[in-house]
């Protein structure tokens, strides 16, 4: 290590997410404004990198001279990391590690400082229940809380309720809070010093200002980089608080759901009627970091469509502290079945919870407590909803990938929340290349926010004015497969569904039968068009080219419309019928299906115009308040475009535009379901599969069992002879043999 | 013939009754809002109480009354039963006596496992205090079937209000999947194959291996599988743990306990080699497990990698083949996994039997190389692939398979239930009979009991074909169901038809006992002609098609039956259907 005073000072940062970046740039720029040449260089790690993308993290690295990592959990990055740490090891003045697992965490090295070697001791000794509080106690939670938190977890997977479990997500949290002011009993000098001083780079990371990311960064260089010792001491942490309200027209946090209110109603004119407000849970580190236009715009998207907004700061590890105190009446307001029925209880101020920081509800970033979100989701009785903001992957990335999300995303920003019962996860947002801070997709934003609305009217509008479609399948298209779904006796489960929802209040006619019902939309005046069902509607060509502004690259696929499918001269047939206020589609089919010549084609590939046309009459002729698909399954699903993460070039989302939609799914199917609830954001409603009973015997199978028992259990050998001559015979005559 | 000999035999066919007999078979469809109303729910009951849960820390009925009567475990008196006949009885009796207790748990009453319990003390030796927690689990779970909420929950969704999610699958396997009108799940990608997925699959893999040894005389060195998403949530990646084990390899959890890497079983403890298997996963599948994707990649690779003799690394000795032969990198040449191009589904195999779009068989195989020749992974550079297009990788791996293979998931779905199976395990299978010119030994393997088994696709159809379409309590339960219960006849016989189409494997006696059945009985005939003519016409014309297409010898005297009547079908729809 040379100790002579290095400029520029170089720096290297691996993070994770989308809030850190916009500080650390931020940082770094004026740091240099100050004349301290910082060369800093960042490399998100929450994917697993490719080489050239390591090439370019590794060439960093080696000519770096303070390191810092920080939330990096991918084990191939951390794996490479690791080797690439110890290999430069005499290069780097410092490494600072947060957040981490156990193993990178050991890599911290500052001045005196080995946190791998110290934890080893610790251990080793026992000795860090001895002394809580003390600056080598903390610096060895620091390192292993995650390792811990995992390794409690898995023990708690097998036995536990739920409510026994909620406290120990919060220890952290404690931590984090106690953190300054325990500080102030460590000694700054002697042994101590380089422990105390990780634990104040780590105050400033858990606040990560704009300010207090410049004050880490400089008071890592003043203590750790030679010739810089004559740097000012950066100011202690600023603290913002850790919950509270965010709002980008507000001036700052509100720590009280009241003071939100009446700022509220000042500001916006609005009041925050809880039929018609929106809870948005946002990640603390982006309202911190000042990297939260993302939000804003969603915020903005969200209140033009005249819903109010409340949007609070997540409490990260267990988001029902802070749906307790701003989402319910009587913020601490306690919603379990012990808090009594509807009388007294506390009653939600918003409409539906929308998740914006891509975590599980109860359990954050490294684990799932499904059991105990389920519970208390129930209880606040609000649909939830989570949506995604790109954090591993930029906003190019995701336009030009053909997948969508990356695997990473899917898997914790997707699936992990859909165990909580999570709906619409629709991307929002993202940082794109060469940009520091997150920033809406508005496009997106705006379709979100159209969703929402449409939800909120399904709640609140009167019922007997709500216009609801029935889809169900055809497939292949042959008259004989009408109202066909996997387990499912279509036509009668119509009839349950349309009676309930007529009692229910929606405008429905009295029902007589399901074959009466089945004729309504099989017969009527399918016979004069030749076609699979009734004819609903005929939408001329020049309607269609109006509704819809995808036609011109559904005719490079399927040529100039009305095409042959579903059409007639130059019109597009829509089939079903209509009866009240439900009208029972018929979905076309892909279309290829009799044309060998599309089938072989793998890629691309759009819906043809019969198909759009049934959607684009949904959505725009009949304005269906809610759009329900009737069985396993259809085709819209599956129609080209990103797997996961769907833009507006996508046909799925084309085709459903702003309508709920529920689907009515088999339980047995959660694998082509979750297409469905990922591709058409799909609320599954599950039906159970036919009954089972055992085959039985019929027929001949009947007597060769008797013939089989009766030889097994004769003792006499010449009966056994006798009877295994029948049994030859019986089962040639079965081809059993 | 040595009595012996015949007494084996004898056993070999009860137990291929017994086979059928209790199969469990779905009699009827659902009707949304309604609870399923089964004749009698003991079999149903009997068969869940036959699975140990130790998710739930409950044993299973059978092996608490097993054990009772001094017997080894029931999954040990199935294997058992097959080849001695005292087994068979005790096995029996451990049958009876479940199903006894379990008709004892009446859907209504106060506490009604008690009085099993005691009955059960009694006659099988089982202290009451062992079986009531069980017992009490099953008749929770026969009380829950008797209510349905699927009605309350779309109203309260449609109400805008949180609809709870649940967990997807069926019965059998998973009674939490009540109550139904729920949002159903998915799984944490990363979580999969979980520890008992891993023990579960480690025999399952044995059995196949040994399956095909006993009719090849060696284990196959490459393996064409099919992978699903459907059965992977259910049984949490058993059919991933399967390639793993194929392989040789295990799967490694990192410190936030997602599966994220691979570590090489030592030959050694392996005791055989390792199995080439080339992977065609459903657009599906690449959708729910895009971390399981690059995970089977990298598994891949690392075994291709291992410097170990050919003769027991049949991975590495196909892949320094081909890389010698073809000039291949070594990238290229291990690429195993392949699926739809991004944003694509399915092969359209099934399309282009259901509508008979085709003309020679081997239409079909290229149909399945053409829609699923796109590889994922990673690149040599550590790039994810995103589907890149690679038929020759994919031609050249299924030139060399044996065998094909796919797990059946559950008893609902069974491979004549649905067109997904030809399209993708019959796909498969002619894709590589083209390949390598012989059609590959095909298996199934199902854990619909509590023995998982290995079958041929043969003596699967043969038991599909039996239990279902053949059987009148199958068809009468469908019939019930008027309009749709004869199109659900009609899918199963094209989905019959399909693995003729794709594998050769139907039987002339299966289409002629169809044809008895459903054409030549008139009064059934009518049946089917007055509930809906245009499935009826359907299923007449795909049995000419069969005949036709020369996978059904059928008598001259049926065929002229079949072109009769499917004329006068056609007669009386003339203006009614396009």
């Amino acid at each position: 290590m040379n100790d002579s005073a290095p400029s520029p000072v170089r720096v290297v940062v691996f993070y994770v997410g989308s809030s850190i970046l916009a500080p650390l740039r931020r940082a770094e720029s004026e740091i240099r404004e100050h004349g301290l040449e910082l060369d800093l260089a960042a490399h998100n790690g929450g994917a697993a990198w490719s080489e050239p993308e390591w090439e370019a993290a590794l060439e960093d690295l080696a000519g770096a001279h303070l390191v810092l990592v920080m939330h990096l959990t991918d084990s191939d990055n951390s794996r490479r990391l690791l080797e690439a740490l110890d290999r430069f090891r005499h290069r780097h003045h410092a490494v600072i590690v947060f957040n981490c697992l156990a193993d990178l965490m050991g890599r911290t090295r500052m001045g005196k400082l080995d946190l791998g070697r110290l934890m080893a001791t610790l251990k080793r000794s026992g000795r860090r229940a001895a002394r809580p509080a003390s600056g080598l106690s903390l610096a060895h939670r620091l390192g292993t809380w995650m390792s811990e938190l995992m390794s409690r977890r898995t023990a708690s997977r097998s036995g536990g309720g739920a409510a026994s479990r909620g406290g120990r997500f919060n220890s952290y949290h404690k931590l984090a809070a106690r953190l300054p002011g325990i500080l102030k009993f460590v000694p700054g000098a002697g042994k101590l010093r380089d422990i105390k001083n990780y634990l104040i780079l780590y105050c400033h990371f858990l606040q990560p200002t704009p300010k207090n990311i410049r004050s880490m960064l400089l008071h890592a260089v003043k203590h750790y980089v030679p010739g810089h010792a004559t740097l000012a001491s950066p100011d202690p942490p600023e603290v913002r608080p850790s919950t509270g309200l965010y709002h980008p027209l507000a001036p700052e946090l509100f720590e009280s759901f009241s003071a939100y209110r009446d700022w509220y109603r000042a500001a916006t004119g609005r009041s925050l009627d809880p039929r018609a407000t929106v809870g948005l849970l946002l990640m603390r580190p982006q309202i911190v970091g000042e990297a939260r236009r993302h939000y804003d715009g969603l915020i903005g998207a969200i209140e033009s469509e005249g819903l109010s907004v409340v949007a609070a700061i997540s409490t990260f590890m267990d988001n029902r502290e802070a749906c307790r105190a701003y989402f319910l009446e009587e913020g601490n307001g306690d919603p379990t079945p012990s808090a009594g029925g509807a009388e007294g209880r506390p009653g939600p101020r918003v409409s539906q919870v929308v998740s914006l920081t891509g975590f599980s509800f109860v359990g954050g970033p490294v684990m799932n407590d499904t059991e105990a979100s389920v519970e208390f989701l129930r209880e606040l009785g609000v649909p939830f909803r989570s949506l995604v903001s790109l954090d591993l992957q930029t906003i190019e990335n995701w336009e030009q990938s053909r997948v969508g999300l990356n695997p990473v995303q899917t898997a914790m920003q997707v699936a992990i929340p859909e165990l909580d019962g999570a709906t619409e996860s629709r991307l929002f947002g993202g940082v794109r290349h060469k940009s520091r801070q997150p920033e809406p997709l508005a496009e997106r934003c705006r379709l979100i926010a159209a969703r929402l609305a449409g939800w909120n009217r399904l709640q609140t509008a009167p019922r007997h004015g709500l216009k609801l479609a029935l889809v169900i399948f055809c497939f292949p298209p042959n008259k004989g497969n009408l109202g066909t779904a996997a387990d499912l006796d279509v036509f009668a489960s119509l009839l349950e569904v349309l009676t309930r929802l007529r009692a229910e209040g929606y405008d429905i006619p009295r029902l007589q039968g399901p074959e009466e019902l089945r004729r309504q939309v099989l017969e009527g005046n399918s016979q004069a068009w030749g076609t699979v069902a009734n004819v609903a509607y005929r939408m001329p060509v020049e309607e269609y080219r109006s509704l819809c502004p995808h036609v011109a690259e559904i005719e490079r696929e399927w040529g100039p419309a009305p095409g042959v499918l579903n059409a007639s001269g130059r019109e597009l047939m829509i089939l079903g019928a209509r009866l009240g206020n439900a009208f029972i589609g018929v979905q076309p089919g892909f279309g290829y299906e009799g044309d060998p010549m599309r089938m072989l084609a793998a890629q691309g590939g759009a819906p043809h115009h019969g198909f759009m046309a049934l959607y684009s009459y949904l959505q725009k002729v009949y304005r269906a308040d809610a759009l329900i698909h009737v069985g396993t399954h259809g085709a819209a699903e599956f129609m080209p475009g990103k797997q996961v993460g769907l833009s507006s070039g996508c046909w799925p989302d084309r085709l459903l535009g702003a309508m709920p939609h529920l689907y009515l799914y088999s339980v047995n199917n959660p694998s082509e379901g979750t297409i469905a609830k990922r591709r058409t954001s799909a609320e599954l409603v599950s039906y159970l599969t036919p009954p089972l009973e055992n085959a039985g015997l019929y027929k001949g199978l009947v007597s060769m069992k008797e013939l089989l028992s009766a030889y097994r259990n004769t003792p006499s050998e010449s009966e056994k002879r006798q009877l295994y001559a029948s049994i030859e015979e019986q089962s040639r005559a079965l081809n059993l043999s | 013939m040595t009595s012996e000999e015949r007494d084996r035999r004898v056993l070999a066919l009860y137990e291929r009754v017994l086979e059928i007999e209790q199969r469990l078979i779905p009699t009827g469809l659902h009707t949304f809002g309604k609870p399923g109303v089964a004749a009698e729910t003991v079999h149903l009951l009997a068969m869940v109480a036959s699975f140990p849960r130790p998710e739930l820390g409950l044993p299973a009925l059978t092996d608490l009354i097993a054990a009772g009567l001094g017997l080894p475990p029931y999954a040990r008196l199935l294997e058992e039963s097959q080849s001695s006949g005292e087994r068979m009885r005790e096995r029996e009796s451990v049958e009876r006596l479940t199903r006894e207790t379990v008709r004892r748990l009446p859907a209504r009453g106060d506490r009604p496992e008690r009085e099993a319990a005691l009955w059960l003390q009694q006659r099988a030796g089982v202290p009451a205090d062992t079986s009531l927690e069980v017992l009490a689990f099953l008749s929770g779970l026969n009380l829950r079937l008797q209510s349905n909420r699927e009605l309350e929950g779309l109203v309260a969704a449609l109400g805008g209000n949180y609809l709870p999610p649940g967990p997807g699958g069926d019965l059998l396997q998973n009674p939490a999947i009540l109550p139904t009108g729920r949002n159903t799940h998915a799984v944490n990608p990363y979580a999969i194959p979980s520890a008992l997925a891993l023990r579960r699959a480690e025999p399952l893999t044995r059995a196949l291996l040994e399956r095909h040894r006993r009719e090849a005389g060696r284990v196959p060195e490459s393996i064409a599988m099919v992978l699903w998403g459907i059965d992977n949530i259910k049984k949490e990646g058993e059919a991933v743990a399967q390639v793993l084990w194929l392989l040789g390899v295990r799967p490694v959890r990192d410190g936030l306990n997602r599966v994220t890497e691979v570590e090489a079983i030592p030959l050694d403890e392996l005791g055989r080699p390792r199995i080439d298997v080339v992977m065609t996963v459903s657009g599906i599948f690449r959708d729910l497990f895009a971390s399981t994707m690059e995970l089977l990649d990298r598994a891949v690779k690392r075994v291709a990698a291992l410097e170990e003799p050919p003769e027991r690394n049949f991975v590495r000795k196909h892949v320094q083949r081909q890389m010698a032969r073809d000039r291949s990198t070594f990238q290229e040449a291990a690429t195993r996994v392949f699926s739809n191009a991004a944003g694509n589904y399915g092969t359209n195999v099934n399309f282009m039997v259901l509508q008979s779009q085709w003309e020679d068989a081997r239409e079909l195989g290229d149909l399945f190389v053409k829609r699923k020749c796109f590889a994922y992974g990673r690149d040599a550079r550590g790039r994810p692939m995103e589907g890149t297009e690679a038929q020759a990788l994919l031609d050249s791996a299924l030139s060399r398979v044996e065998a094909s293979y796919q797990n059946i998931d559950s008893t609902e779905v069974g491979i004549s239930d649905v067109d997904h199976y030809f399209e993708y395990l019959g796909g498969v299978t002619k894709a590589v009979e083209e390949r390598s010119g012989k059609r590959p030994r095909v298996y199934l393997s199902d854990s619909l009991t509590p023995q998982s088994r290995v079958r041929t696709l043969e003596e699967t159809l043969q038991l599909e074909s039996r239990t279902k379409v053949l059987n009148p309590k199958w068809y009468e339960g469908m019939l019930k169901h008027g309009f749709s219960g004869v199109a659900e006849i009609e899918h199963q016989l094209t989905n019959t038809f399909g693995w003729s189409a794709t594998a050769d494997a139907v039987e002339d006696w299966i289409y002629d006992e169809v044809a008895e059945t459903f054409v030549l009985d008139s009064r059934m005939l009518e049946r089917l002609q007055s509930l809906n003519p245009h499935s009826a016409q359907t299923l007449v014309g795909r049995l000419l098609e069969a005949s036709g297409r020369g996978f059904w010898s059928a008598r001259p005297e049926v065929l002229r039956r079949l072109r009769e009547v499917f004329a006068g079908l056609e007669d009386a729809l003339e203006g009614v259907a396009p």
